[in-house]
């Protein structure tokens, strides 16, 4: 029956997506808060998140089979060397194919072109560079069934993502609403002239904002590596996706970001039940132009200067 | 008015010039030794998501070229071989380009290719005309042996042989009452799994069957990765003892390790878009072991792993001999053997007659082609992954009267 | 102690800001990935030696060198620096600048056809071929999705979907499809039934999305390419499923006194899309220059005051949708008719994509940028396929094109040939007064 049907098991691993999901959305968020910009290359953060953790998991474990404590702080590593990709990327991304433009003043479909432009190169020079097939990330730990809920099992990897995830959500809600480059983020998203006015140095705000969006994304990139290995277009549906759910919480809204994605996993995954799997990319897209429709801001609304 | 005419004329008649390059179209040129120089060429994807498959294929067409000339499978040959590329990215809207500049390149004398059934059927009226051989080593659509075209050939079974054998291999051999089977939502996949079902049900076993559309980690998929943790849910619930997967190796290997974390303790099958080292390495040997592979090919273990082939392959192309990589290598060796027969004067018109006629020892079968250019002998052979590697099982037929 | 600190960062803050290092600092950089862009190739396993090769390699001296040179060249305080920038600045602006002469316009034009009319008999069957798959439908593409674009201000980024409707119905008339049409005719006749299905379908995407802002529209449009290409992939019994169409015939004439087949030669389909290139571009200046073009100006420009002169922005909008769609729908026509053979697998979301980059890479909201910026973009890379440069393999072309289009925003974001109004628009726009696009079209929030 419709998303009564193996519906704990679904919920779980809808929730394990929508994790992932929302890590990606606020990479989104992040940044068209900032710039009222699609950051279409936010898939590349992504993928160099996950290339990353590859390497550097590949450099430690190399075919040994860690456990226990080691496999905490394999973990730990890998998120941290996808978070560090990721940001790298993203920086990057801001000084070549934005800054410029900022610079400038271009129209905003000219950011729209950089982006798919360096998102055209990254992927394709990453293709170039590390081989057109995927590869699997060596494992930091044995996949198992760590506890159940109603009957339905939860498997290790849905709790590294789980912690991972909310770790992170809950650290960068915390510097957005508490700390100096949190004010100054939300400053800059509610008024960039002002805010320069006011003494916020716009371009580095601008440069931390992508930053922080690269370390989610990154890390995003490492986790879903992790079970469904790397390779160079793996950006682009996860990043399709995340950015939908941005736009369902209400773009350039944090709170919004996160609400969204989880809200994607569940409801992606509930309705497997619910119609074939080859129509659920039309019902979800049906689902979101109805909402859109209706809610035209999105289900949080869309103001990043206010996510408190 | 004079002065801007000139400024305007004298940027359009360089701009003329330049377009005037147009007409300059790089040709093979041929050797100015005694030997006429001949063009193979390889149509396929070399770039875009489905790279991978193509460039498998490329170095196979190449390897086979540089052998020939070296005088190693066919000894010494009375002219010298080149090799030319066209990457039409497995589109259908490229391909009829890209088959454009072959047909226009006389030097070509045939194509190893198009790689993809969509780019074959959209390009091949092209070399039809122009009577251009076209061998494909890897496009399984049945349609296209029914258009009619006299220059169309492929070395592998089309997807109405290989479907409905291992269909009967399910049913006889292995004796099950029912199975789940998967489809990746691609022309090959959908292709085979709907003949697959279809001898299914006449062969009385029952089958429950969804898409699961390809994902980015692959063939340039749209799909989600996502969706194989939630499929392999309902594929546990439905307690059945095989699933059949008709797609590539990379989404099989995902969707194999989600199978396993969610609890299938059942037997996996695919088809020979999985008949690849990297489907062991992806999804890990662990899980690997033991699923069924099938394939129109033969003793592809002994020929590639301990022959030379592999080697050289890997040296050449800087990876392991994959899918459709041993069909290439026969689809333009079968080319060259029949331009040795025809002797030192090469045409295209006399290579697509004497690939009609011809029989060809390769390394994955024996090759001999029907009229309507579909490869004689619908042998269907069943591998098994075995400690971390691929090995033969035996012809589904012999399977079928062992069991 | 501290007062060498001081002077040591003050100076690393000099340099820093100083334009001539950073310019080094880019110009070295970017030659540096031109060195690795051209260089050999890695793979899973041996994922360093790309870089090694082409950046630990004697090679990299040359790059290095001609960073410094064009470094050399760019801040050059002598006459060379000036002389190349004043050039390059001429070259660009010479359209512009000699165009407003009507006569000349004409004359330019003339020559333009004349040149598009005899340049195909010279060239082999191969470039006939790319002018037409390659060249001339992107070319008719772009042109559409300007009247959407570029004078309606609407950002689509699922134009593709039309062009598969008007395939998918050339196909359905034709007979060529599973389901057969209560009548089915001639590929040639084909041709108003797919425009009108087109445009049918682009009033019906619109009329509920169009209100949308910029931002959630591009979305919705490219969710609607997404779900076209799904429904044609799933529905098998109606549209051929992943295995697509085969056998739409060719068009053919047979009327009156005229019988005229077109077949797989690629030339007379040049002149059929050449001709209809001719009437699109036609309709769409003097639709540019008409009322509707004044009011999709005025709604480009600024919403709200458009509403409130009394334009009604909605059926503005939908019209500009269902004109672009048309086009589209045409070119899918073509296509299937010319081809014989249409898969799900050919209406992709990055064609799409590649639509809107041609478009805004020619200049947005100018058709002769439109058609201009087409006509380069996709004959650059099958140039290069024949034609190869030093170290440019066939797999690295969406590499080059990315920097391109990196570069080209950088340097020219309002494309090659902007239309005068928008670099009027753009100009107020960096003197912040108005923006230059739909991409802010925030007056349009509903609730």
């Amino acid at each position: 029956m419709c998303f009564t049907q193996n519906f704990w098991s679904f919920l779980i691993g809808g929730i394990a997506n929508g994790f992932l999901y929302a890590l990606i959305a606020l990479g989104y968020t992040l940044v068209y808060g900032v710039l009222q910009l699609i950051n279409f290359a936010h898939s590349e953060v992504f993928m160099s998140g996950g290339f990353a953790g590859y390497f550097v998991l590949n450099a430690v474990i190399g075919n040994s089979h860690p456990s226990g404590v080691d496999s905490v702080l394999l973990v730990i590593l890998g998120t941290a060397a996808g978070a560090v990709g990721g940001a790298a990327i993203a920086y990057l991304l801001e000084r070549v194919a934005y800054r410029p433009l900022r610079r400038r003043k271009a129209p905003r479909l000219a950011f729209l072109i950089s982006a798919i432009g360096a998102s055209y190169f990254l992927y394709n020079l990453a293709g170039k560079e590390f081989g057109r097939n995927a590869v699997s990330m060596p494992a930091a730990y044995t996949n198992g069934t760590v506890f159940t809920v109603f009957g339905a099992q939860v498997q290790t990897y849905y709790v590294v993502i789980a912690i991972a995830a909310m770790i992170m959500l809950v650290v960068l809600d915390r510097i957005v609403a508490t700390t100096r480059l949190g004010r100054g983020i939300r400053a800059v998203a509610q008024d960039a002239e002002t805010a320069s006015l006011m003494g916020v140095n716009i371009d580095r705000v601008i440069a931390q904002t992508f930053i922080l969006g690269g370390i989610l994304g990154g890390a995003a990139g490492f986790l879903f590596g992790i079970s469904s290995g790397v390779i160079y277009t793996m950006g682009f549906t996860p990043a399709l996706k995340a950015f939908t759910a941005a736009v369902l919480g209400g773009i350039g809204n944090i709170r919004g970001a996160m609400l969204g994605g989880l809200l994607l996993g569940i409801f992606e995954n509930l309705g497997v039940t619910c119609a074939p799997t080859e129509w659920r990319d039309v019902i979800a897209f049906g689902i979101l132009v109805l909402v859109l429709i209706i809610r035209p801001t999105g289900i949080l609304g869309e103001r990043l200067g206010r996510s408190a | 008015m004079h002065r801007k005419i000139i400024r305007i004329g004298v940027p359009l008649v360089a701009v003329a010039l330049t377009l005037g390059t147009f007409g300059g179209v790089a040709t093979a040129s041929t050797s100015h030794s005694s030997d006429p120089t001949y063009t193979i060429a390889y149509e396929g994807p070399l770039s875009g998501g489905n790279a991978q498959l193509g460039l498998n294929m490329k170095y196979a067409v190449e390897l086979a070229i540089r052998w020939a000339n070296q005088g190693k499978t066919f000894g010494k040959l009375p002219f010298k071989l080149q090799y030319t590329e066209q990457d039409d990215q497995g589109s259908a809207t490229q391909s009829p380009t890209a088959a454009e500049a072959l047909v226009t390149n006389s030097s070509v004398v045939a194509v190893v290719g198009p790689a993809f059934s969509g780019a074959t059927k959209a390009a091949e009226p092209i070399f039809s005309a122009a009577d251009l051989a076209t061998v494909s080593p890897s496009a399984t659509n049945p349609q296209l042996a029914d258009e009619g075209w006299n220059n169309f050939f492929r070395v592998v079974a089309d997807d109405n042989a290989q479907g409905p054998y291992d269909a009967d291999y399910i049913a006889k051999a292995l004796k099950l009452k029912s199975i789940y089977t998967v489809d990746d939502a691609s022309s090959y996949g959908s292709g085979l799994v709907g003949a697959l079902d279809t001898r299914l049900t006449h062969d009385g076993v029952k089958f429950t069957h969804q898409t699961a559309p390809g994902t980015t980690q692959c063939q340039a998929g749209t799909g989600n990765v996502q969706e194989y943790g939630a499929l392999a849910s309902q594929v546990v619930s439905s307690k059945a003892p095989l699933l059949f997967y008709g797609g590539y190796y990379c989404d099989f290997a995902l969707f194999a390790k989600a199978l396993r974390a969610a609890g299938y303790k059942g037997q996996l099958m695919s088809d020979d878009g999985s008949l690849d080292p990297h489907y062991v390495s992806e999804a890990t040997a662990g899980i690997a072991n033991n699923t069924l592979v099938t394939c129109a090919c033969a003793a592809l273990q002994k020929n590639v792993e301990d022959n030379s082939f592999g080697t050289a392959f890997k040296q050449l192309a800087g990876f392991a001999s994959g899918t459709y990589t041993p069909e290439a290598f026969d689809a333009t060796n079968v080319i060259i053997s029949v331009m040795k027969s025809i002797g030192p004067h090469v045409t295209r018109a006399a290579i697509v007659k004497a690939l009609h006629k011809t029989t060809y020892l390769g390394i994955t079968k024996t090759i001999k082609f029907e009229k309507n250019g579909n490869v004689s002998g619908k042998t269907i052979y069943v591998y098994k992954v075995e400690k971390g590697k691929i090995v033969e099982l035996g012809s589904t037929l012999s399977l079928i009267k062992s069991s | 102690m501290s007062a060498f600190a001081a002077t040591a960062v003050s100076r690393v803050r000099l340099v820093r800001q100083n334009v001539e290092i950073r310019r080094l600092f880019a110009c070295v950089f970017g030659m540096l990935v031109l060195a690795l862009m051209t260089g050999p190739s890695g793979s899973n396993t041996a994922p360093v030696s790309g870089f090694t090769g082409s950046l630990f390699h004697p090679r990299v001296l040359v790059f290095l060198a001609l960073g410094v040179g064009l470094w050399a060249v760019l801040t050059a305080q002598h006459r060379w620096g000036e002389v190349i920038r004043r050039t390059s600045n001429n070259v660009m602006t010479l359209p512009r600048r000699v165009m407003p002469d009507r006569r000349v316009r004409l004359f330019v034009y003339a020559v333009a056809l004349a040149i598009a009319i005899i340049l195909p008999l010279h060239v082999n069957a191969f470039w006939q071929d790319v002018l037409v798959d390659q060249i001339g439908i992107y070319v008719l593409l772009a042109i559409g999705l300007n009247v959407v674009v570029g004078y309606a201000g609407l950002l689509d980024l699922g134009y593709i979907a039309f062009y598969a409707i008007g395939a998918y119905s050339t196909a359905f008339w034709t007979g060529a499809l599973p389901v057969h049409p209560p009548m089915v005719v001639n590929a040639f006749w084909a041709i108003p039934f797919a425009i009108a299905t087109a445009m049918l379908a682009g009033v019906l995407i619109g009329a509920p999305t169009l209100r949308l802002r910029g931002d959630y529209l591009a979305i919705v449009t490219l969710g609607f390419g997404e779900i076209i290409q799904i429904v044609a992939t799933n529905l098998q019994g109606v549209t051929g499923g992943a295995q697509g169409v085969i056998g739409i015939p060719h068009p053919s004439v047979n009327l009156l006194h005229v019988h005229y087949s077109w077949l797989i030669d690629p030339l007379p389909y040049y002149y059929l899309l050449l001709a209809f290139v001719v009437l699109a571009l036609i309709a769409y200046s003097f639709l540019e220059h008409s009322r509707v073009g004044r009011a999709w100006t005025a709604i480009r420009e600024d919403e709200v005051a458009a509403e409130s002169t009394g334009i009604n922005v909605l059926k503005y909008k939908i019209l500009a949708f269902a004109i672009g769609a048309s086009t589209s729908g045409f070119a899918g026509m073509l296509e299937a008719s010319k081809i014989s053979f249409i898969e799900p697998g050919d209406f992709t979301v990055q064609l799409s994509i590649l639509i809107l980059v041609l478009v805004i890479f020619g200049g947005m909201g100018s058709l002769l940028g439109a058609v201009l910026g087409a006509a380069v973009l996709q004959w650059f890379p099958w140039y290069l396929r024949e034609h190869p440069l030093f170290g440019f393999q066939d797999q690295d072309l969406f590499i080059y094109l990315g920097a391109i289009l990196v570069i080209m925003m950088i340097f020219r974001p309002e494309g090659m040939i902007p239309s005068r109004r928008r670099k009027r628009e753009i100009g107020l726009s960096e003197h912040g007064v108005g923006t230059a696009d739909a991409m802010s079209g925030s007056s349009s929030e509903i609730s």
